[in-house]
């Protein structure tokens, strides 16, 4: 293989499998950006891709399947943000407890919702519907659903944040609620608002997975792309675009691999553990200080009290 | 002491309970919806997970990897750290275990002791990276133990498994995953072959009662407590703080990766690392910590009843039960999420005393409703 077609085929694969990952970590950064930190984003994945596959195969074969399939699984993530929202913001529960709760709750529910309610067995769905995707020859097909929503939201989300007043609050709420609350903005409505979001988007990521990508649920997703995208909310530093960032990192370095084990050369060498690791292994530095310095949100996790000081 | 303090000081064992009553109830309400019956449900999973040696060896078997990876979570958490890592810690202990279990050639009474000692050590290690990190570099520990999670499924899946401790295959039939490990670093059996009841139950006990001394009864113990209660605190009375924080986080590891190392030994998973193992008892140790509600008896209890409804759940799939077999991991989900929502299942402990009398005046002699 020539390297312009290793390296078309890696632009390839960051385009088409970094989006899931990028729309989880672009709703961890909206949640931690408003000082809710949201552990859940992988059962939020979950729920997103079952009920995503589940909605468009009930609605059939039709064009508007699987965009049905899609709201449906952004409906379902945003439920799964209402309940870390409430539990963390009404029901005063520690956040990382809540979300870990979250996730718990999705591994036992989506299999019995997928094998009882989809009844698929063997943990694979049947064949759903998928969203348009546009053929690129001998590379495979580019989802352009995916690729289009990673490309625009995270965009999107950085202008709102930066350049509006309702994103001056939200990003105020995650480091001095106290005075947000004095400027007389709920704290506790922001804070719900922004789990809703951060669901709905992880919910969307999730869904992306069998409607632009696989075109089936199986049990095993989202196969930890949830705490992917919670590392790519450090790796990013807890913007917007430096989320998206590394996203499109993580994916490249997927890509990377998969390129170098069929090209044969080196590959043989470097174990596909070392590659599938780094994303880890990167982040972890970078929270150590050892590869630039991250900083979150000063309010970031910390439960708002009214009656506190 | 009014029957009123006396019903507020049961609250912290109580509250637990209730969320665990409370998520039985819901499952039950919506297994009736879905028009079967929870009692025929109910029988079929005791039945399943108690009835006979051979469930109950099942039903232990889950237990005692509970138990462990709870206490790895609970431990930690009276320091007031959160060990998310039990998953990867109980993935190395296995590791360890199947390796050690394989290459040492020891009588059985120095083996198997060896055995558990080797994957204790390897998942105090892998822990206590994410200890270093939080003391030196100041790394949330929630984080670093999620990411080396991950570290470690990757390395063990897509490298060693796979790779330099692969079975060769000599053996003449399909075999994935690490070698066998050898007979004398099984876990004895107690109750004969037809059972997979072993040794694992009452070292996991064991454990319990270990962690709780180690808590309640040490100077250890008592400088974790004061750590969680209030770090600044702990630290201007002298607590080295730092060094308590890599001690915990140690021996958690070790917890958790003596769950994994005896889920091997004790023949979960034919006596050998299987390619993508999966079994999350890991992060499912989170779920028995919270529900045990970071007490070691708690754990021990919430692990017993978690691995024997586990294990009784095959029998959910029956025909006349007609049910799928998730639902003990559902009411476990429901549970955990319960008792996040503390303040809502303290409004509901403390709903009766709205009848109760309120108490009189101080001195006044107290009203027993």
């Amino acid at each position: 293989m020539t390297h312009s077609a290793a390296l078309g085929a890696i632009a390839v694969s960051i385009l088409a499998y970094a989006p899931p990952v990028a729309l989880a970590a672009l709703g961890g950064v909206l949640s931690e950006r408003a000082g809710v930190i949201n552990i859940g984003l992988e059962g939020m994945m979950r729920f997103g891709a079952l009920f995503g596959a589940w909605c468009s195969l009930a609605a059939g074969s039709g064009p508007a399947a699987p965009w049905c399939g899609l709201l449906a699984g952004a409906a379902a993530g945003a439920a799964g943000g209402a309940l870390l929202g409430f539990l963390a913001v009404w029901a005063r529960a520690d956040q990382i407890v809540a979300g870990v709760a979250i996730n718990l709750l999705a591994l036992g529910l989506v299999t019995f919702l997928l094998e009882w309610g989809m009844g698929a067995s063997g943990g694979i769905s049947d064949p759903v519907a998928m969203l348009p995707s546009i053929p690129l020859g001998p590379l495979g097909r580019l989802p352009a659903v995916a690729t289009g929503a990673m490309l625009v939201l995270p965009a999107a989300a950085s202008l709102f944040l930066r350049r509006t007043p309702a994103g001056l609050r939200w990003r105020a709420v995650g480091e001095n609620p106290r005075a947000v609350a004095a400027a007389g903005v709920s704290v506790r409505g922001l804070r719900f608002a922004a789990a809703v979001a951060s669901g709905a988007l992880a919910g969307l990521g999730g869904a992306l997975l069998p409607l632009a990508l696989l075109g089936r649920f199986e049990d095993r997703m989202p196969a930890g792309q949830g705490f992917i995208a919670l590392a790519a909310v450090v790796f990013g530093k807890w913007t917007p675009l430096g989320a998206l960032g590394a996203a499109a990192f993580f994916a490249g370095a997927e890509g990377l691999q998969i390129e170098l084990s069929s090209g044969g050369s080196l590959a043989a060498l470097v174990p596909k553990g070392f590659f599938l690791a780094l994303p880890y292994v990167l982040t972890l530095l970078v929270l150590a200080g050892l590869v630039g310095k991250a900083v979150p949100p000063a309010a970031d996790g910390v439960p708002y009290d009214p009656e506190g000081r | 002491m009014s029957a009123r303090r006396r019903w507020l000081a049961l609250e912290p064992a109580g509250l637990p309970v209730l969320a665990v009553l409370l998520a039985f109830a819901l499952c039950a309400a919506a297994i009736l919806a879905l028009g079967r019956s929870p009692l025929a449900a109910a029988g079929a999973l005791l039945d399943g997970g108690l009835g006979g040696l051979e469930p109950l060896g099942e039903s232990a078997l889950k237990a005692t990897a509970l138990t462990w990876t709870g206490l790895a979570v609970a431990l930690p958490f009276a320091a007031g750290l959160f060990n998310i890592g039990a998953q990867g810690q109980f993935l190395v202990g296995a590791l360890a275990a199947a390796w050690a279990g394989r290459v040492l050639d020891l009588p059985a009474p120095l083996e198997l002791p060896l055995v558990l000692g080797f994957a204790f050590a390897l998942g105090a290690l892998w822990a206590l990276i994410a200890a270093e990190l939080k003391t030196r570099r100041g790394v949330h520990e929630v984080i670093s133990t999620i990411l080396l999670n991950w570290i470690a499924i990757h390395l063990i899946d897509s490298w060693l498994v796979t790779g330099p401790l692969h079975a060769s295959g000599s053996q003449g039939f399909s075999h994935s995953g690490t070698e066998v490990v050898r007979a004398s670093a099984h876990l004895p059996l107690l109750a004969g072959a037809g059972s997979r009841l072993n040794a694992g139950l009452p070292l996991a006990a064991a454990g319990a009662l270990a962690v709780w001394w180690l808590l309640r009864r040490t100077p250890f113990g008592l400088e974790l407590r004061a750590i969680g209660s209030s770090e600044p605190t702990a630290r201007a009375v002298g607590i080295p703080v730092g060094r308590r924080i890599s001690q915990v986080m140690a021996v958690a590891g070790g917890l958790a990766a003596l769950g994994g190392a005896m889920m091997i030994l004790g023949g979960g998973t034919d006596f050998r690392y299987p390619e993508n193992y999966r079994d999350p008892y890991g992060f499912d140790g989170i779920a028995i910590a919270l529900i045990g509600a970071g007490n070691p008896f708690g754990v021990a209890a919430a692990a017993a009843l978690f691995g024997t409804l586990r294990a009784g759940a095959v029998r959910l799939q029956d025909p006349e039960i007609g049910l799928h077999r998730s639902w003990p991991e559902i009411a476990q989900g429901v549970a955990v999420v319960l008792v996040a929502g503390q303040l809502l299942l303290r409004g509901l402990w403390r709903w009766p005393l709205r009848f109760a009398r309120k108490p009189a005046a101080a001195g006044a002699p107290e009203a027993s409703p």
